[in-house]
């Protein structure tokens, strides 16, 4: 039972870095100035709307002053015409009350209507931005984070900025301006009350302060461990058949236990410490009362003031109050919203790999003359994954890389096509050095079948359309049959109008990988790369598809990867890797004749088989 | 029906809940004795100028007033706990009733609806849960309230309350119901905001290279903007709470200045009384200007209540059969299929077509076939991850929906055509197909992977953390550590789905002579002709059939497909080669 009670208050106590907490005086005012810029910067995007927000204000206005009007006709019509038994004119007074009734509400209507565009446009802007300048980061940065944590940026972090925008900015509008209004009715009927009552402010400011440095940070902890939780979500998501195979559903479950354990306390700290805010306005609220009466009665036993002054300023101070509380709600609720942009602006603020190249060079015709030029690289900024590699492949030719995993193969195609820059050494097309090239258009002139076949979730006819958006749909259907394609998908339901679902279902490995050919046929580039393209396709279909590709390979310069020697014998030059370094290059006639890595590799087949 | 399910959750804080709105009882009774000991300040003392008095009264308010701070606070205690854990435990259910789910359960809820639902679902739960505690109560007591104390001044005049409070009730539960689909709607646009994302991370390097950013950017916006318009529909409704409540309680001041009028001139009223009146109907507007707020909220709440309960109530089709006897133990790995078909739930065409055959202990079995034959189909079935619709699947005599799925998937090592990896160290990934791996083993398993040189020159060794697709490991190093991972189970039925693609025949060598010192059956899916060499058996498949089977040399001389794929591997003169030998 006891335990019961005691439950509440045992949650475990959030580290929050003690040194933040306490701050010096310097970090405080970095940490205020912090939310300063992310409110502009909200502000700016509200700004847009610049015309509805101004409505909104009349609005606010408008239905503040039909607020007060109301009840002062009331009070005449009781006064004047009640007591005077005046129906006609009450009559009067009632049609006056009845439009004014009804323009306050649709003032207060028209508020809210406007508001919420103005809000959900706003969070729609900043969203599309968000989502359009994550396009523009380079791979580095998504090898680095996780998915689902970048996600829960656009939808739960999002979410928070939405929901204040809807209430938060007629609240502080109308708050503050209800404060401005009884703050001068106070002054006019008592400068020195008025100074007493202020006396409440400094205690409010030292509250607020205090609740507001740890919810600042407990909203910050709370959106990022939700963004870690979600990005586990998606992990395991993405795992599922794997950890049903190895029945290790316990194991993600512990594994999303913990994170759900550290979204909990976050959330509870902040939660409970921002629900302190109204408690502390009321008790200050009912402080100031006491103040008033007690000082005021000492004042008016002096004379120095009447005792009308003290009732009514009693009750503008309870007033006085209400809006400050409300303020202080809202500023509440908007740290949570602040938090939230925090993270959606640091995603921005990432520096893009599009606009530092605004004035590089753009490749208009590119004929496909490629060459390496002592190019090393390595992801890790330690050790090399590929070392001094040196290669040209001439207009039209066919270059094939070979080697065992893990030797840069594909680390070749990253460079190549610029999803990283290489940390030494150049890589040129048609002679200009690529790093001096925008990205886009250097890859306008290039197209790929990447290692990993990704299908949209869509129809098939979307999916190999995607290689050129405007293609009809004989072109697709063409493109199709040359992939060997045609047959699988004219066996589906649906035929090219077959929807593949989120989990690719009904639809092999062997077969994504064909549609991505078809996909890359259909772009008609001047470089073609092929990265293990056809590495789950069998034999058969594979040599068929070779037709095609030799085909399309002609008078365009190709990269290709395959483990499969026998797909690449045609290659104008193998380059043969090992570790990150050219070993052995060649055609491969010449290359059997040197009888060295690649003889070994190529007889070891045909080898085993006679053997 | 499916809020009561998430409402359940908060059983287990019942006392917690209790104490919480016993905390707001006591404020608000503090601030209804407020206005009193304020009456009693300004009428006794500084009216009387009896400055003791308003000491006295002054001291007691402010006592009242911490000792409502302090329930205040402590409410706030209670009332977090409560949420944050309803919410912990709606998510920990969640997240173990979609471990529980089979195949089919994934194509209903796709992973970024999953992900809306734990998380943003989740979170508007839990925000109602604690503004519930805070001021559910506060403000009908205070309508009631007010209602109670306006028939005690005058019950005909009051009667105009009386009659206005059942059509606002009406009015709010109205907008409550429909506010609650339209959010919901809301909510199912977030999941497809969260599906673009996920699929344009996932596929970012394919959208780089064929710069589709701005086609992309295009699918995104219309989702964004789909999600924008029904909430400014579903806001927009909600908005007019506020308004309509104004209209309406206004209108009743109206009619009570009217009707007190008459009162007043009949007699039947007095002038304080129509004042009193008026008085706590304006009181009563500001407590159900709350409900504007309560509505928001509720109605959310109500929408995603509906979509965790659309979760937690989904039929888990693919279960332990409940006549389980006890764990019969995979002893052998003795593959048996049985005339068995199979087709993709909610899909009409079967995939596969009376699959018969058996792999025996210790066997080493190849599946070959062209691409969409049904290979990978096959192999799910085994560790049972699809149920099937016709015939049996046994294993070592056992049929496979008799066995508890966690003893049948505890001896199958599985290792899938896409090698998945995990976010972690190397270690820690391994420890998937065994918890309990000591680093022995783990190094065992890795060398026999053929990945255990390339561990140890890395600078952290196994230690070295992989990303969340393994993005600084290459195709082939995935693959290896995929086969690692199921080869520390020591399982006794292992499967290999197209794992050794991207291996050069030498290091697929060296692992095929590594596997021999697991005593397991071994199905291998592959295209190269170097792994069916060396099998015990070879299946070969087409259309969802099996149309030959055999060894290698068998069928070489009888299956015409099989010469073709020899033929597309080694070239018309290996196959004059291999002729020559026979």
């Amino acid at each position: 039972m006891l335990k019961k009670f005691t439950e509440p208050f045992k949650h475990e106590k959030i580290n929050l870095q003690e040194r933040d907490l306490k701050g010096k005086e310097g970090q405080t005012t970095k940490r205020a100035e912090d939310w300063k810029g992310t409110l502009k910067r909200i502000w700016r995007y509200l700004a847009e709307s610049k015309v509805r927000l101004i409505l909104v204000l009349i609005m606010i206005f408008l239905s503040s002053f039909f607020a007060l009007l109301g009840p002062f006709i009331v009070g005449i019509s009781i006064d004047e015409f009640i007591v005077d038994q005046d129906t006609e004119l009450l009559t009067y007074a009632l049609m006056g009350l009845a439009v004014i009734y009804l323009l306050h509400s649709t003032a207060v209507f028209l508020q809210h209507f406007w508001m919420v565009r103005i809000a959900q446009k706003t969070v729609f802007t900043m969203r599309t931005k968000l989502f359009e300048h994550l396009h523009k980061l380079p791979i580095p940065f998504f090898d680095k984070r996780k998915h689902g944590e970048l996600m829960s940026r656009l939808t739960n972090d999002m979410e928070n900025v939405s929901n204040t925008l809807n209430s938060s900015v007629i609240q502080i509008f109308a708050s503050v301006l209800t404060l401005i209004g009884t703050i001068s009715v106070m002054l006019y009927l008592s400068p020195l009350l008025t100074l007493i009552t202020l006396m409440i402010v400094p205690a409010m400011v030292f509250g607020m302060k205090w609740i507001t440095k740890r919810t600042g940070k407990l909203f910050k902890a709370q959106q990022k461990n939700l963004g870690e939780l979600n990005g586990y979500i998606q992990e395991t998501m993405s795992g599922q058949r794997i950890i049903k195979t190895f029945s290790q559903e316990d194991k993600v479950i512990e594994g999303f236990e913990q994170r759900n354990t550290e979204l909990r306390k976050a959330g509870f700290w902040a939660q409970t410490i921002s629900g302190f805010i109204p408690k502390l306005m009321n008790m200050l609220n009912n402080l100031s009362f006491a103040i008033i009466a007690g000082v005021g009665g000492i004042f008016a036993l002096y004379d120095m003031i009447t005792i009308g002054v003290i009732v009514i300023f009693a009750e503008y101070a309870r007033q006085f109050t209400r809006p400050l509380n409300d303020l202080a709600n809202q500023f509440n609720v908007l740290l949570s919203a602040i938090a939230g942009a925090e993270r959606v602006f640091s995603i921005m603020d990432e520096p893009d790999e599009i606009s530092d190249e605004d004035n590089q060079i753009d490749l208009v015709n590119v004929k496909g003359d490629v060459t390496f030029e002592h190019v090393s690289f390595s992801y890790e900024k330690e050790g090399n994954t590929v070392k001094d590699i040196s290669f040209t492949a001439a207009v039209g030719e066919t270059l094939a890389f070979v080697g065992p995993t893990g030797a840069g193969k594909t680390t070749m195609i990253s460079l190549l096509s610029r999803f990283y820059d290489p940390d030494k050494g150049t890589i040129t097309v048609d002679g200009v050095d690529i790093s001096k090239v925008k990205r886009e258009s250097l890859r306008k002139h290039m197209a790929f079948v990447l290692q990993d076949s990704f299908l949209f979730q869509g129809t098939i006819r979307e999916n190999i359309r995607y290689g050129r958006l405007n293609a009809t749909d004989e072109e697709v259907e063409e493109a199709a049959k040359l992939a060997n394609a045609h047959s699988f998908i004219s066996h589906m339901a649906d035929g090219y109008d077959s929807k593949i679902d989120s989990e690719g279902e009904g639809i092999s490995q062997g077969q994504k990988q064909l549609l991505s050919i078809a996909r890359a046929l259909l772009a008609d580039p001047s470089i073609l790369v092929l990265d293990e393209a056809t590495s789950s396709i069998d034999t058969v279909t594979e040599l068929k598809i070779q037709e095609a590709l030799q085909r399309l390979m002609k008078g365009r310069t190709s990269f290709v990867i395959a483990h499969r020697l026998n797909t690449i014998q045609q290659a104008d030059q193998i380059l043969v890797l090992q570790e990150g370094e050219v070993i052995e290059k060649g055609s491969h006639d010449e290359l059997l004749e040197d009888q060295g890595f690649y003889a070994d590799l190529y007889f070891s087949q045909l080898k085993r088989e006679v053997g | 029906m499916s809020v009561k399910t998430v409402v359940s959750f908060l059983g287990p804080y019942r006392f917690a809940v209790f104490i919480a709105l016993t905390l707001t009882l006591v404020e608000l009774t503090v601030e209804l004795v407020q206005p009193l000991l304020m009456a009693k300040i300004i009428d006794d003392g500084i009216m009387q100028e009896d400055l003791s008095v308003v000491m006295l009264w002054g001291s007691v308010m402010v006592g009242f007033s911490l000792i409502a701070f302090a329930a205040g606070i402590t409410n706030s205690f209670y009332a977090a706990h409560v949420s944050q854990n309803t919410g912990y435990d709606l998510r920990s259910k969640l997240f173990g009733k979609v471990q529980s789910f089979a195949f089919s359960n994934f194509s209903q809820f796709p992973t970024s609806s999953l992900m809306t639902r734990m998380t943003n679902d989740v979170n508007q739960i839990q925000n109602t849960i604690f503004m519930s505690l805070r001021i559910m109560l506060r403000a009908p007591l205070l309508v009631i309230g007010s209602v109670v104390m306006a028939l005690f001044v005058n019950v005909q005049l009051a009667l105009i309350l009386v009659l206005t409070i059942p059509i606002l009730v009406v009015f709010l539960l109205w907008l409550m119901r429909k506010a609650g689909k339209l959010f919901k709607a809301v909510q199912a646009r977030v999941d497809r905001v969260n599906n673009v994302v996920q699929e344009n991370l996932t596929a970012i390097r394919l959208i780089k290279s064929f710069i589709r950013r701005n086609h992309e950017s295009r699918r995104f916006t219309s989702a964004s903007n789909d999600l924008r318009v029904k909430t400014v529909k579903a806001l927009r409704l909600i908005e007019t709470t506020m308004p309509v409540i104004l209209l309406v309680m206004n209108g009743s001041i109206m009619a009570v200045l009217w009707f007190g009028s008459i009162g007043v001139n009949t007699g039947g009223a007095s002038v304080g009384e129509v004042v009193a009146i008026i008085n706590y109907v304006t009181r009563m507007t500001g407590a159900l200007s709350i409900f504007s707020m309560i509505i928001i909220i509720f109605s959310r709440a109500r929408a995603s209540s509906e979509r965790i309960a659309d979760v937690l109530e989904a039929d888990v089709n693919l279960k332990d059969a409940d006549d389980q006897q006890t764990p019969p133990l995979i002893t052998d790995g003795d593959i048996q299929f049985d005339d068995v078909s199979f087709r993709y739930p909610g899909t009409t065409r079967n995939v596969l077509e009376g699959l018969s055959f058996r792999a025996k202990p210790g066997e080493r079995v190849a599946v070959l076939g062209a691409t969409g034959s049904g290979k990978t189909s096959m192999f799910q079935l085994i560790p049972r991850l699809y149920d099937i619709d016709h015939g049996t699947i046994r294993i070592d005599g056992q049929d496979v929906r008799k066995i508890k799925l966690k003893y049948l998937r505890r001896m199958i090592g599985y290792v899938p055509q896409e090698a998945m990896l995990f976010t972690g160290s190397i270690e820690e990934n391994m420890l998937w197909g065994k918890e309990d791996a000591s680093k022995d083993e783990i190094e065992q398993a890795l060398t026999d992977a053929q990945i255990h040189d390339t561990i140890v020159e890395l600078p952290k060794g196994s230690d070295t953390v992989i990303g969340q697709r393994g993005v600084n490991l290459s195709g082939g190093q995935k693959q290896r550590l995929s086969i690692a991972r199921a080869l520390i189970r020591k399982p006794k039925i292992l499967l290999f789905d197209d794992s050794t693609s991207a291996l050069d025949v030498k290091t697929e060598k060296k692992l095929l002579d590594a596997l021999k010192s697991y005593s397991c059956t071994t199905i291998m899916i592959t295209q190269k002709m170097s792994t069916t060499m060396n099998a015990d058996q070879i299946l070969l498949m087409e259309e969802g059939k099996i149309v030959a089977r055999g060894t290698h040399d068998e069928l070489l001389k009888t299956s015409a497909l099989y010469q073709k794929i020899f033929e597309s591997q080694f070239g018309k003169e290996g196959m004059v080669h291999v002729k020559k030998i026979h």
